[in-house]
């Protein structure tokens, strides 16, 4: 994986793709870490906390098979080492509940998955603009 | 004489009359010392002095002096041998006086024996003619040709003119039930006398002498001397026994000159009597009269025994009907059809001739019933009026007076109480015991009155007053009868809790599939928005990466984020409507001004109708789960501008008001409105009306908005008029 700027957790491939493919379209430099449950995201971020490597951004995927993405949330935000990088619930539930829960666990942002590749491109956009351009003091 | 009719017949001390019928005479003599205590007047004719002068002396001088010595002391011997053996081994005696035979026959009355003397008529033996007629009485199995058998028997050993059988019903009543006459009378048969025609006293008196004989009702009765003044001698066990001169009178008024009875008891009770009449005197020999008793004695073990029979016959019958209906219960699932409709109907599961059943509020009917509006008073009296789970009469019309209107039908009723709380009862019906007398001569016949104006007693006129005692009058109903509906009611409503647990789980069980359907819907559309989002985006990616595709083919994949899109839209409606069964409420105020606000801005933007002009009134807090009562104000907005917006000068207005607990929010709009054939389907799920198909929708909306407003306890309907305009009205109870 290298040290990624993003670190995604992501079980469908083919939504991963079609991000992965959307942030080089916003950002041809910016470098994608795709992981695919829960259990192995916290292993590779233990790794890189270990290696002293800080990814600028974290996106999580709600639901997941084994650990959620609120568990790994959580996780996250008792790692010292990572507990200030921003993490963004990105799911495809609009539940009031599941938005309620995640800010409760201490998400930075919760985005409901855009629907189609134009707006998410768009989305990528402006998160692109919010969390690197204008807010780059976060990191 | 005093005036005889049936009032006073009750009290006549008949078993004291004090007198003797004159064919035969009476001595009594103490029991101790065999002085002569009471002497009949006529023994004087015999003895040929006053009678009374043998009184108080002992009874030897009189049997000297009318049989000699030796006979004399052999007689006053057969008194001590009938005191040590009983006087049925000795009675009767036969001895002669002046020339003719006669029987002496001797019981025991008190302190005292009273010797009774009568004339010996019969010239054969009649032992053999008994023994005969025994074997033909027995030969018959059913009742009927048993006591008809047994009349035709009674009538040749007797000859008299007239041979009846009396049964006495359950209410003392007598009926003919058999009977063997000369040609030339007219037939009793069939008829029912009232019980006071055989009082009380009378009926003990049967029971305790079996047979009686008045052998010449012309004949003055003989008196009973006695110096016991005040104290008459007790002539129960007589066969002399002097007649009522009200029972002279009736048989009389029938052109009866002689009459014998034998007396029929089953289980100790009279069960009737073998009643013989003749129209001139005639005098039956004791042995005649004996032969006749043993008759009466056999035939009475046999009705005992074959009426026990008859009597389980008619208790089976009923037993296995309510069995069978027990079986129909377990079978039919509809209650009533079970109980009225199978090869077993409540009718079989008892005598009666009709019966209604009101179940569930319907009335159902099976046999002669009253007519409907009769049946309806009745059933509405019987719902306030009992009160215990069984409830039976023979007599309606004594405490029910409109009953006499239905007599024919419904004298007697038997009702079953199913639920008292629920009014759901089984009522069985009795016809009117007139309906079922079997009429003999001519019932037309008017009844006679004597010369002081006063109804004659006899046979006819006695039926005309039973007629009016039975009037209004059913049978009785039998235990078994009773005890029958029991079983049944318990069993019904068995039957009917038993369905009503099974509602009960059915219900439960819904209701689970229900929220299984809820979570079935929630997660079937969740999952579906993944793939759904992956065909949507690759084809925008192809697009994109292919910028140079040709213009057809371009068309082609547009065409599939359509439909992609479309999908979307339905399945995030379905996810709303979905998770609003899921939703626990959170209750809070609602400041309704400010939710409708930013909803009508958002709608006009999002349908892009700023022509619709949206109108708000008043709009008060509202009580409820702020997210839930956001999507019924958008989904009713969003209708109300979007089906306007086609309009000239459209207009929706919105306001809401405060009444009575409720706060009521109207949506009004000038739009293309709903037809009113639909308009009981509008809230249905996915249900479009069919002036719609111009604009978006899927069919959700309303559905969500009725969900949230049932959750909430609150109402929604609307008004309409198709091309005019539609208001809805939500209604939301105030905390």
């Amino acid at each position: 994986m290298g040290n990624p700027d993003i670190f995604y957790v992501e079980d469908d491939p083919d939504y991963a793709f079609i991000l992965e493919t959307a942030i080089k379209e916003v950002k041809e430099e910016l470098t994608v870490g795709i992981v695919e449950d829960g259990m192995l995201a916290l292993t590779k971020l233990q790794a890189l906390a270990d290696s002293k490597y800080k990814p600028k951004l974290i996106l999580l995927d709600l639901n997941l098979p084994g650990l959620s993405g609120l568990d790994v949330l959580k996780r996250i935000k008792e790692m010292p080492f990572l507990k200030y990088i921003p993490v963004i619930l990105f799911s495809t539930s609009d539940d009031p509940k599941d938005v309620k829960d995640s800010y409760e666990y201490g998400a930075n942002a919760y985005v409901t998955k855009p629907d189609g590749y134009n707006n998410l491109l768009d989305c990528l956009k402006s998160m692109h603009e919010f969390w690197f351009m204008q807010n780059r003091g976060i990191n | 004489m005093n005036k005889i009719d049936l009032t006073n017949c009750d009290r006549e001390p008949i078993h004291i009359p004090g007198k003797i019928q004159s064919h035969g005479f009476l001595i009594a003599v103490d029991y101790a010392n065999y002085n002569i205590t009471y002497i009949s007047e006529n023994t004087s004719a015999i003895i040929g002095e006053n009678a009374t002068n043998l009184l108080q002396n002992p009874i030897s001088i009189f049997f000297s002096s009318l049989f000699g010595n030796n006979e004399g002391t052999e007689l006053t011997h057969l008194l001590s041998l009938g005191k040590s053996q009983g006087f049925d081994l000795i009675n009767p005696y036969k001895l002669r006086i002046k020339e003719e035979a006669y029987y002496l026959i001797i019981h025991r009355s008190g302190d005292h024996l009273v010797l009774e003397f009568e004339l010996a008529t019969l010239q054969y033996d009649i032992q053999h003619i008994i023994g005969k007629a025994v074997s033909e009485i027995l030969s018959n199995k059913s009742i009927d040709s048993l006591l008809q058998k047994a009349a035709e028997e009674v009538k040749n050993m007797i000859e008299y003119d007239r041979v009846m059988i009396y049964k006495f019903q359950e209410d003392d009543h007598g009926e003919v039930v058999a009977e063997v006459k000369n040609d030339d009378l007219e037939p009793f048969m069939g008829l029912h006398y009232p019980a006071s025609d055989i009082p009380k006293q009378a009926r003990e008196l049967y029971k305790l002498n079996m047979t009686r004989i008045i052998a010449d009702v012309n004949t003055e009765s003989s008196p009973i001397a006695t110096f016991e003044e005040g104290i008459p001698l007790d002539l129960t066990h007589s066969s002399l026994r002097a007649v009522s001169p009200i029972h002279i009178q009736y048989l009389k008024n029938m052109g009866v000159e002689s009459s014998f009875s034998i007396s029929l008891i089953a289980h100790g009770e009279l069960w009737g009597l073998i009643a013989c009449h003749n129209y001139s005197p005639k005098f039956i020999d004791y042995k005649a009269r004996e032969g006749s008793k043993l008759i009466g004695n056999i035939l009475s073990s046999a009705l005992e025994y074959r009426q026990t029979e008859e009597t389980n016959e008619h208790d089976q019958l009923y037993q296995t009907a309510v069995t069978a209906l027990f079986t129909n219960l377990e079978k039919d699932p509809n209650i009533v059809t079970a109980l009225t409709s199978h090869s077993t109907t409540l009718l079989d599961a008892t005598s009666a001739t009709g019966v209604a059943i009101l179940f569930e509020k319907k009335v159902h009917t099976l046999g002669n019933v009253p007519n409907a509006t009769q049946l309806e008073s009745l059933l509405n009296w019987l719902k306030l009026t009992v009160k215990d789970s069984v409830y039976y009469t023979h007599q309606l019309s004594a405490t029910y007076k409109p009953a006499e209107a239905f007599a024919d039908v419904g004298s007697g009723i038997l009702v079953s109480l199913l639920s008292k709380d629920m009014g759901e009862l089984i009522v069985w019906f009795k016809q009117e015991k007139l309906q079922t007398i079997n009429w003999a001569g001519n019932p037309e016949k008017p009844a006679e009155k004597g010369a002081d104006g006063i109804m004659q007693l006899s046979p006819r006129n006695s039926f005309a007053s039973f007629a009016e005692i039975v009037k209004n009058t059913a049978n009785r109903w039998s235990k078994a009868e009773i005890s029958g509906t029991i079983k049944l009611r318990e069993k019904i409503n068995n039957t009917i809790n038993k369905r009503a647990d099974e509602i009960r789980l059915l219900n439960e069980r819904l209701k689970l599939a229900y929220e299984e359907l809820d979570t079935f819907s929630y997660t079937i559309s969740h999952d579906l928005r993944t793939p759904l989002t992956s065909i949507k985006s690759y084809t925008e990616l192809y697009i994109a990466k292919n910028k140079n595709v040709e213009d057809p083919n371009k068309k082609l994949l547009d065409r599939v984020l359509v439909g992609a899109d479309k999908m979307r839209f339905l399945i995030d409606e379905i996810l709303k409507l979905a998770r609003v069964g899921r939703a626990e409420l959170e209750l809070s105020k609602i400041d309704a001004e400010l939710m409708i606000a930013d909803t009508v801005q958002t709608v006009i933007s999002a349908f892009k109708a700023e022509n619709v002009a949206v109108i708000i009134e008043d709009c008060p807090m509202v009580d409820g789960d702020a997210t839930l009562i956001g999507q019924v104000f958008t989904n009713i907005i969003s209708n109300a501008i979007k089906y306007s917006t086609k309009s000239a000068n459209p207009k929706v207005t919105i306001k809401g008001i405060v009444e009575s607990g409720e706060v009521i929010y109207s949506v009004a709009d000038n739009g293309i409105g709903i037809e009113i054939d639909h308009h009981d389907k509008v809230f249905e799920l996915f249900r479009r009306m069919e002036n719609v198909k111009d604009f978006e929708g899927t069919g959700v909306g309303l559905s969500i908005v009725k969900r949230i407003m049932d959750k909430h306890n609150g109402r929604v309907w609307f008004e309409s008029e198709l091309n005019k305009g539609t208001t809805f009205y939500l209604a939301f109870k105030k905390l």
